[in-house]
């Protein structure tokens, strides 16, 4: 995978859980340096603004998987 | 205008989850931007999610103090304190850290910035705005894997398309005058 696509795995909401629920890190984070990881950071951040203004309700794809972990 | 979004402590601790809902619009950009500074240490959008899942399990036993925005001040420290937690777990180095108690100021959602941002994605080519589609419907619950077979498209040309549709929205959105922060 390319640094960009590593970059895009990060920025989406998606996380796995372990075993015990616990939310896991996205595993192409562990492929990106570390100014590969602040880039994605900065690129997540602007995604959840848009995302968020998008929402009826303000929600980012962040804030609607942790509510669908709560069963909402 | 600033919000004291402890206006739904007490429906979240009563176990609203539509409560929590209004709660998280308001917080996530806040707690977000308190991560900043862990960005090369940790995965940031998983401590994230983690500590939201936290603050929902500790909210029934919290005693706000008075102040306002008492349950984002936990939250952010719950944020920070999880965030230090895995950088020990990793064995990385130690980070400077920022005041996690620091005042917080929650601004209302802007309806102009929506409408621009619906203009913008209307505006995007067909690919990447398929896929763009594809990540949002899927509210953060599928791997980029299963949302590429359904774009009929390989993962890496999936991610592709994604990455170039948030570009393009930006660039749009720039064009229009408006800089999203990166708080």
């Amino acid at each position: 995978m390319t640094r960009e696509t590593l970059i895009e795995r990060v920025v989406s909401a998606f996380r796995s859980t372990d075993p015990h629920g616990r939310i896991r890190d996205e595993p192409a984070w562990h492929d990106l340096d570390e100014a590969g990881r602040v880039e994605a950071f900065e690129a997540t951040v602007i995604a959840r603004a848009q995302e968020a203004a998008l929402h009826p309700q303000g929600l980012s794809t962040t804030a609607q998987a942790v509510l669908a972990r709560l069963g909402v | 205008m600033s919000l004291d979004l402890d206006v739904h402590l007490s429906a979240i601790a009563a176990g609203d989850a539509q409560a929590f809902a209004l709660w998280l619009a308001g917080a996530e950009g806040i707690l977000r931007g308190r991560l900043r500074s862990f960005a090369g240490s940790v995965d940031t959008e998983a401590v994230l999610q983690e500590s939201m899942l936290r603050v929902w399990q500790v909210a029934p036993k919290f005693k706000p103090d008075g102040r306002p925005n008492s349950l984002l001040r936990l939250a952010c420290r719950i944020c920070r304190n999880y965030a230090v937690d895995e950088i020990r777990r990793a064995g990385r180095s130690p980070i400077e850290l920022l005041d996690a108690d620091a005042a917080v100021e929650v601004s209302a959602p802007d309806p102009l910035l929506r409408r621009a941002i619906a203009l913008c994605r209307e505006a995007l080519p067909a690919a990447p705005a398929r896929a763009l589609s594809l990540r949002l419907d899927a509210c953060g619950a599928r791997h980029d894997r299963e949302l590429a077979e359904r774009a009929e498209m390989t993962l890496n040309t999936f991610l592709k398309n994604v990455g170039r549709a948030r570009k393009l929205l930006v660039e749009c959105l720039r064009k229009r005058g408006i800089a999203l922060e990166t708080t």
